[in-house]
């Protein structure tokens, strides 16, 4: 019974189009133009301005994800609730949109806030006149959560779906009042749906560069950016690869810390 | 009762905040002037243009085709690693594992400039074909995780049945493990389709400046300028996918899936 | 019963799972038509015998022989046996028909045939009309049943049970045991049967194979094994008993309690140490006056059938079931008949 055959044709697959593409990163990320080993590159993208790139590419993550988690955590919450009639339509409603392709949700986010948009439109009839919306960094963290939106709720949905209905019965039982009930259980409870949630909008966000360009302009260069304009512009691979270890090192780093908040890895994802 | 109108309220106007942009979309796909915030009268005029725009014909053939493409290919290369990493020693899988997870944890920009690199080293022409082995690269890993599960949760003792009862190895693989794991390969393969139609990034590094696929021309075009054939792109696109979720849902919930 | 011929030999049988050593030099035949009941605790190794049988596991040593060929290396679906699983392992996503015709089709029999044979099966097991309903929307006693059917139907020379009634309630148990046998007995097919419910084993069995700690201790027809345990194992996963150790000062008579008995065992050495066996049963409750050992009742309980008293006697806890009770406290007699009290020689954990 040699099943573990059939693996060989994806792991060859695997090998060819994920861990030898890495390695070329690694390679390229530690050497200079003449192929000599160097570190060069690291240096100058810390001593250089680029490090400011990447700090604001962080930031806005964060406040994106803070955003997210905000506004998602209630929605996912009483959409969970037991008394929330319908919540499967409201599931998929809520779905939909990611299923959309982003560039065009992204694109619709941008018609609505240009200058002679929609928005602008409701702001003169209501008297306070039209204000510079897009290629501002608000716009590039409005494009952010509106995107990724539905990756906060959707794991949280999940996780306090699953919650055993009892538990919270168990604590009312006991004498605790609905505050006290969310607090010391259905929260600590959801908490994997939580990680779950920042990690799909993490990291999507800190590596964005559509959403910047496309809302943002040239304003808000971001290091998704930076890398673009590396690889597809100035050709220049070693610092470009530089920067994309970089970048995965920040990523790693912030898994990392999620770990340890959700040990046993319960969020699960998406499905 | 208050409670329930508020957290009912709150849902709507997240729901609003979803949607209005793409519902003002919509509605100025049909408008006539090219403002975005002035209505002007009804017209087909922009549908027309839309059909006629070769461009993104194109691109949306390419986008489809690659999806297709490529989930079909990923959907029989993960099952079959399903399998196989299932019938594999704690080691070995665990390596395997670890690396399927890479795609799906590293950011789509890393992939696509890694998978890039690969292919200039290689001297190969970027174009169609370097995009579908990048997708297939990266949808793999999602039909991977949907199968594997599937199969920890089959009674092994079924396979050997089928072996007591004079099946061989092989056609008791197909009369017994894939009508079991089925559900974990249709969600996959959904997975993989999704994952292929929406990608951008990658796609962006791997197809070289010939080949477009939907989300290329959506973006060259918005730098370019608007236009509202644009609208009239989305427009259909929220159609067909609203209607496919309906379907779906009506099949399966969707929250088993 | 069963006939003279040996169907199936195991001849020093070995497996080990990695450090661990499951089987050790086992040897064991089976006879045509025999109901062979592998009987032991979890962990002795009865099931992995049973599927070395099958052909799901290899053997790190040894043979298996089916008359008289070497069948060690052939797979399962080479084999002309056919299992049970202990939790059915029906096929979840086909009918009832088509889990029973499963084997059927892979022989490209013609379908009347087919439909022939399942009907005939489906009314072996009491579960006509069943055709087409979905495997998993049946209880767990009708799974059993199907999962017997869709071996059966093949018309194996063995078939194998893996503790099949497991899972099944108490009186459903007992029917399924009487209905398992007739079926044995009305198609002539050899039973070989795996469980760690002595009373099943000696229910339903022709040979009894008592194993643990990856050893057969004792093989034998019910009786045998119940009224002549070979050691303390046997005696005491057999049945209830009382075991004590004891002295033999000469034939026909041993100490134990503190007290001579007469008995009915010979062939040990003088003063040799054994184990003795006495069946609650087989305690006579009597007047302290008259009995052969004195003691009191501490314990009492009603079980039904009987009274299952704890006596202290002779500096040793006696259990006895009795119909006649005595009340806790009680000053009583205990009485033993020679032929029942039975002696064992005392072995070294890793048996003979």
């Amino acid at each position: 019974m040699k099943r573990s055959f059939f693996a060989w044709p994806y792991v060859v697959w695997m090998i060819v189009f994920t861990v030898l593409p890495l390695l070329f990163v690694a390679y390229y990320g530690f050497t200079d133009a003449t192929g000599a080993l160097s570190l060069d590159n690291w240096r100058e993208f810390f001593t250089s301005g680029d490090l400011k790139t990447l700090w604001l590419s962080v930031r806005l993550a964060l406040e994106c994800t803070a955003v997210c988690l905000v506004v998602g955590y209630p929605a996912a919450a009483f959409l969970a609730g037991k008394d929330m009639s319908r919540h499967k339509t409201l599931f998929v409603l809520i779905l939909l949109p990611m299923w959309m392709n982003f560039l065009l949700r992204t694109y619709a986010m941008r018609t609505m806030l240009q200058d002679n948009g929609l928005i602008n439109a409701f702001f003169e009839a209501i008297g306070i006149g039209r204000k510079q919306m897009l290629y501002t960094e608000g716009a590039v963290l409005l494009g952010m959560v509106y995107n990724y939106l539905p990756f906060m709720i959707l794991p949280i949905y999940t996780c306090m779906k699953k919650m055993d209905r009892r538990v919270v019965e168990a604590a009312e039982d006991l004498g605790a009042n609905p505050l006290q009930v969310f607090c010391k259980v259905s929260l600590p409870l959801s908490v994997p749906g939580i990680v779950s949630g920042i990690t799909m909008v993490f990291m999507p966000a800190v590596t964005t560069f559509a959403i910047s360009k496309l809302l943002g302009g040239g304003m808000t260069f971001l290091i998704g950016d930076m890398i673009e304009n590396m690889f597809m512009t100035l050709k220049n691979w070693q610092y470009g690869s530089t920067i994309s270890m970089i970048l995965l090192v920040v990523i790693i780093a912030s898994v990392a810390l999620l770990r340890k908040v959700d040990p046993d890895n319960q969020g699960g994802g998406l499905w | 009762m208050v409670k329930k109108a508020l957290k009912w309220t709150y849902l709507m106007l997240i729901l609003f905040f979803l949607y209005a942009p793409i519902v003002v979309m919509i509605a100025l796909s049909f408008n006539a002037s090219r403002s975005s915030a002035v209505w002007t009268g009804f017209t087909f005029d922009w549908y027309k243009d839309l059909l006629g725009d070769a461009k993104i014909m194109d691109a949306l053939k390419v986008t489809l085709s690659v999806a297709v493409i490529a989930t079909a290919v990923s959907t029989v290369l993960g099952t079959l690693a399903a399998i196989g990493i299932h019938g594999m020693k704690k080691g070995w899988a665990g390596w395997i594992l670890n690396v399927s997870y890479l795609p799906m944890t590293m950011p789509d920009i890393v992939t696509g400039v890694s998978i890039m690199m690969l292919f200039v080293v290689l001297k190969m022409e970027r174009g169609y074909w370097t995009m579908v082995m990048a997708h297939i690269a990266f949808d793999t890993p999602y039909v991977l995780f949907s199968v594997l599960p599937k199969l920890k949760q089959m009674d092994p003792n079924m396979y050997e049945a089928a072996l007591d009862l004079g099946c061989k190895p092989f056609k008791a693989l197909t009369k017994v493990i894939v009508p079991q794991v089925t559900p974990g390969i249709v969600t996959g393969g959904l997975l993989a389709f999704t994952m292929s139609i929406d990608d951008f990034i990658i796609s962006y590094f791997t197809g070289g400046s010939a080949v477009n696929n939907l989300s290329i021309a959506v973006y060259g075009s918005a730098r370019r300028g608007v236009s509202p054939s644009m609208y009239a792109l989305s427009a259909i696109m929220f159609v067909v996918i609203l209607v496919l979720l309906l379907i779906i849902n009506r099949r399966s919930s969707l929250e088993n899936v | 019963m069963y006939d003279e011929m040996r169907l199936i030999e195991l001849k020093g049988i070995s497996k080990n799972f990695g450090d661990t050593q499951v089987l050790r030099n086992v040897d064991l035949y089976i006879r045509k038509k025999e109901f062979l009941t592998l009987l032991g605790p979890s962990g002795c190794g009865k099931t992995t015998m049973l599927r070395i049988i099958g052909g799901f596991e290899f053997p790190t040593e040894g043979k298996v022989l089916f008359e008289g060929k070497d069948i060690t290396d052939v797979p399962p679906y080479r084999r002309r046996v056919n299992t049970v699983f202990q939790k059915y392992a029906l096929f979840t996503h086909m009918n009832v028909f088509d889990n029973i015709a499963f084997g059927l089709k892979l022989k490209k029999m013609g379908k009347q045939e087919i439909a022939r044979r399942v009907g005939r099966m489906l009314e072996l097991v009491n579960m006509e009309g069943y055709e087409k309903r979905w495997a998993d929307s049946l209880s767990g006693g009708q799974q059993q049943r199907i999962a017997i059917a869709r071996a059966l139907v093949n018309e194996p020379e063995v078939l194998l049970l893996d503790e099949p009634l497991g899972a099944l309630d108490l009186k459903l148990r007992k029917n399924m045991q009487l209905e398992l046998k007739a079926m044995q007995q009305e198609l002539g097919i050899t039973f070989i049967y795996v469980t760690h419910d002595q009373e099943e084993a000696l229910t339903m069995s022709d040979t009894i194979a008592v194993m643990s700690g990856g050893r057969i201790h004792q093989i034998g027809d019910p009786k045998k094994i119940y009224d002549e345990p070979k050691n303390a194992f046997v005696a005491d996963f057999i049945g209830e008993s009382n075991i004590l150790p004891g002295v033999m000062p000469e034939d026909d008579v041993v100490e134990m309690a503190g007290q001579k008995f007469p008995c009915v065992d010979e062939g040990f050495d003088k003063n040799e140490e054994v184990d003795v066996v006495v069946r609650p049963e087989d305690i006579m409750v009597v007047g302290q006056d008259v009995g052969m050992l004195a003691g009191t009742v501490e314990s009492v309980i009603f079980k039904g059938v009987h009274y299952e008293m704890m006596i202290l006697a002779g500096g040793y806890r006696w259990k006895v079931h009795s119909t006649a009770m005595q009340p806790v406290g009680s000053e009583v007699g205990l009485s033993i008949v020679p032929f029942n009290i039975h002696i064992m020689h005392r072995e070294a954990v890793s048996g003979k």
